[in-house]
């Protein structure tokens, strides 16, 4: 039994890593955002955001598909790099990147079409589709791995902000899938769903790591635990501690991190 | 009809002196009152205002409140009703005989009041006495009032000289019983609510009331004109149709007034003229929808804040430019430019343009004209639109100009439907543009080189110059005003329901 889970852990280390982030910085005009942190993140693994308010998860996790551009005074320096190659070279086309690393946003965004053409535009925009069964066929599978299909099916050309909360956030997750990404990062995901939503997006996250390396930010410590084989920690910008999430929740080396998983700061 | 509102304005100025001081002796007590006011509430509780229900300051604005505003709705009130009671008064004394052929009661009665108030203006430049005022006959009458200035037309009647001494007698007593009831109920106001400032009296609440009150007033007022306005549109417009036939104003193909003779041979259609706003207005948004939307696209999700800060106040500043400006623009360079190019020997040699004047030259300024307008609607509408829509379409791979036709466009559109129909009725009522530039020629043609002229421009050289206001030439106006009006207010409830519409979606 010991032996089994050495073996385990061995196997882990040794996978591939699919993201490999060296001293980023980041500022938002003077706001110092996040102070040098360096991470590598493994293939096929789900890999856990965790820590207090406003201590940067979503501006790291946004610095990974380039969402900061978007924004003025966002200044990012450091190295990141996906596959081993830089994403923040100028070579690269940061529209390319995103098709590759797809993103599910803290408030669900469903844009005011139909449901179908919120999960088509993705395969729409970059092809996907050779036909319109073809492009039928991606839809019902998205949404079907979103868990929202049995709720739609009957309405896909129903208006997509006409769902709850929770039905759009899932519509957001199936639209986010569509277009194959390699790697989906998930900002607070579960954070507007309800307890049997939660357990089937977090089935759809284990799914999805058989092929794709997910990162999720969440609040949830038990969630960090179920869905999570890595976590890391961060504070006041920093990155505290990273580690296999069993360690974290069991064993944590840094004092701020303890504090906070038995909840004294946050 | 001018005649007389010149003569009911010089009426005003002879009173003016009383009704100023009664004003001043109104707010001079809401003034006391405030203070007095505001001391007695003071002194019931013995300095400490504590004791009392509301603040000090608002017993005194009870008290000054209750003197001023009752006194000013009787002043105007009275200023009103006045000349109506008098003026009946007055007109019943003249004779039917009186009135001689090709002449009315109210021509007559305006010359009794040139003369009331020629004779009053004598009396106060002090060229006669009141006594003289009084005694003097009615072949006198003329000469005495040509020397203050007063010219008069046709000699003075001795029923004219009486019912203008009756008018004058009963003007003055009018002004000095004015005088007495305005200032006494400024008094009892002022008694009233003193006397209520106890402790007790719950002044916060009541002033509370008295803002509540002038806000519903200054509302009605803005309702009630426009009401006004349109109920009188509404009346001229009937008065048109019965001089002149409904069917053939709404369906006859030709307008061609005549100004020689009375009615009669006038064809007063509205279909060409309609057909000119129509087409000019249609040119003019598609010059002004394009440009303005682009740019506003550009505006909002491209450039930067420091091209934002400065082409924004600077595309608004076009809508501060006054139309005239944009008028004379048209006629002196636009449509020169547009002969040079489309007219005979023009640089493309088609010959298609006759003169500067044409539905082009109109149109294309119009569009320049209200590119400020849509662009600063859109650019609002696409602001609007929530950044999460924007993160979530870039998130997935979208290039920025993708984002902007697949989700931010579609997301606007309602709103930028409205704001264009908000457009095209400013078009449609734009007056100076197409007086300059698009020609007077009311014509069915389809071809833009061509003048034509639009409803507001017939509307303006329908009243201007020496028309008879009674006649069906100069009554059309007032159907072509309410026509365009109907048009306009259909398109601006189109344009508000659909803008509320959209509102909705994100809220
Ligand atoms: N668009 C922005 N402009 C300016 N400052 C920002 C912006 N977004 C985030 N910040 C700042 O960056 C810091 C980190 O914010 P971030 O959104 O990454 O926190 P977070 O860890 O995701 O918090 P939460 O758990 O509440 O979502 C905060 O201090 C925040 O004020
Ligand atoms: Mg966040």
């Amino acid at each position: 039994m010991e032996d089994m889970i050495q073996m385990d852990r061995a196997m882990s280390t040794q996978q591939d890593i699919k993201i490999r982030a060296n001293g980023v910085q980041v500022y938002y005009g003077e706001n110092h955002a996040i102070k040098d942190v360096s991470v590598e993140i493994q293939d096929k693994t789900v890999t856990a955001f965790i820590g207090p308010s406003g201590c940067g998860k979503s501006t790291f996790l946004r610095c990974i598909n380039r969402m900061n551009d978007t924004i003025d005074i966002c200044r990012v320096t450091g190295d990141i790099r996906i596959d081993d190659e830089d994403i923040y070279d100028p070579r690269v086309d940061p529209v390319q990147l995103r098709a590759k690393v797809g993103m599910v946003f803290q408030k669900p965004n469903p844009f005011p079409k139909s449901i179908y053409d919120n999960v088509a535009y993705g395969p729409k925009i970059h092809g996907l589709a050779a036909s319109k069964a073809d492009l039928d066929e991606i839809v019902e599978k998205a949404l079907r791995r979103g868990a929202i299909w049995d709720e739609v099916k009957d309405r896909l050309h129903a208006p997509g902000t006409g769902l709850s909360g929770g039905q759009q956030q899932r519509l957001c997750i199936a639209r986010a899938i569509a277009t194959e990404p390699e790697v989906l990062l998930m900002d607070e995901p579960c954070s507007a769903l309800d307890p049997i939503a939660t357990a089937q997006v977090e089935e759809l996250i284990d799914e999805l790591r058989q092929n794709y390396s997910v990162v999720i930010v969440t609040h949830s410590m038990q969630q960090a635990a179920r869905v999570s084989q890595r976590t890391a920690f961060f504070h006041l910008g920093n990155l505290v501690e990273y580690a296999d999430t069993d360690k974290i929740f069991t064993n944590p080396e840094d004092p701020r991190t303890e504090s906070y998983i038995s909840g004294r700061i946050g | 009809m001018i005649r007389q509102v010149r003569v009911a304005q010089s009426g005003m100025a002879g009173d003016q002196m009383s009704n100023a001081m009664i004003l001043l002796i109104v707010l001079g007590l809401g003034a006391v009152g405030y203070f007095l006011g505001r001391r007695r509430a003071l002194a019931k509780v013995g300095g400490d205002p504590r004791g009392l229900h509301s603040l000090p300051r608002y017993y005194g604005a009870n008290v000054a409140m209750n003197a001023v505003v009752p006194a000013l709705v009787l002043l105007v009130g009275w200023l009103i009703i006045q000349p109506i009671v008098i003026n009946s008064a007055v007109s019943g004394m003249i004779p039917e005989s009186a009135v001689s052929e090709g002449s009315s009661i109210s021509l007559l009665m305006s010359d009794v009041r040139r003369v009331a108030d020629g004779l009053d203006a004598a009396v106060s430049q002090g060229v006669m006495t009141e006594a003289e005022a009084l005694r003097l006959d009615e072949d006198a009458v003329k000469e005495a009032l040509a020397g203050v200035g007063v010219a008069l037309g046709a000699d003075v009647t001795a029923e004219t000289l009486a019912a203008a001494q009756r008018y004058r007698e009963m003007a003055g007593t009018g002004n000095v019983l004015k005088a007495i009831v305005i200032i006494g109920a400024a008094l009892i106001g002022f008694a009233v609510a003193f006397g209520r400032t106890t402790p007790d009296f719950r002044a916060r609440n009541v002033v509370e009331r008295g803002v509540m009150m002038v806000l519903i007033a200054a509302a009605s007022i803005a309702i009630l004109t426009t009401l006004g306005i349109v109920l009188s549109l509404i009346f001229n417009t009937v008065e048109f149709f019965r001089l002149y036939p409904a069917s053939q104003f709404f369906f006859s193909l030709s307008w061609n007034p005549s100004f020689s003779g009375r009615g009669g041979g006038s064809e007063l259609g509205i279909l060409p003229l309609l057909w000119g706003t129509l087409y000019i207005s249609f040119i003019a948004l598609l010059v002004a929808v394009p440009i303005g939307l682009f740019a506003a696209i550009y505006l909002s999700e491209y450039a930067s804040k420091s091209v934002r800060s400065v082409a924004k106040p600077l595309l608004e500043l076009l809508a501060g430019i006054p139309t005239i400006v944009y008028g004379l623009f048209a006629l002196l360079t636009v449509g020169p430019l547009l002969v040079q190019v489309f007219g005979d020997d023009g640089a493309l040699g088609v010959d298609w343009m006759q003169g500067g004047t044409a539905v082009m030259t109109a149109g294309l300024v119009m569009g320049i004209m209200l590119i400020p307008f849509v662009s600063s609607l859109s650019d609002d509408i696409i602001n609007a639109v929530p950044q999460a829509m924007r993160d979530g379409s870039l998130g997935l791979g979208a290039t920025h100009s993708e984002t902007v036709r697949q989700v931010i466009l579609p997301a606007a559109l309602p709103g930028i439907v409205g704001a264009i129909l908000l457009a095209a009725s400013r078009a449609i009522g734009e007056t100076m543009i197409v007086v300059l530039g698009a020609g007077a020629a009311a014509r069915l043609s389809m071809n833009p080189f061509d003048a034509m002229t639009t409803v507001t421009a017939k509307i303006v050289s329908q009243l201007t110059g020496d028309s008879d206001f009674a006649s069906p030439e100069a009554l059309v106006a007032f159907a072509l005003g309410i026509s365009l009006f109907v048009i306009t207010l259909g398109l601006n409830v189109i344009a508000m329901m659909i803008v509320r519409k959209y509102r909705e979606q994100y809220e």
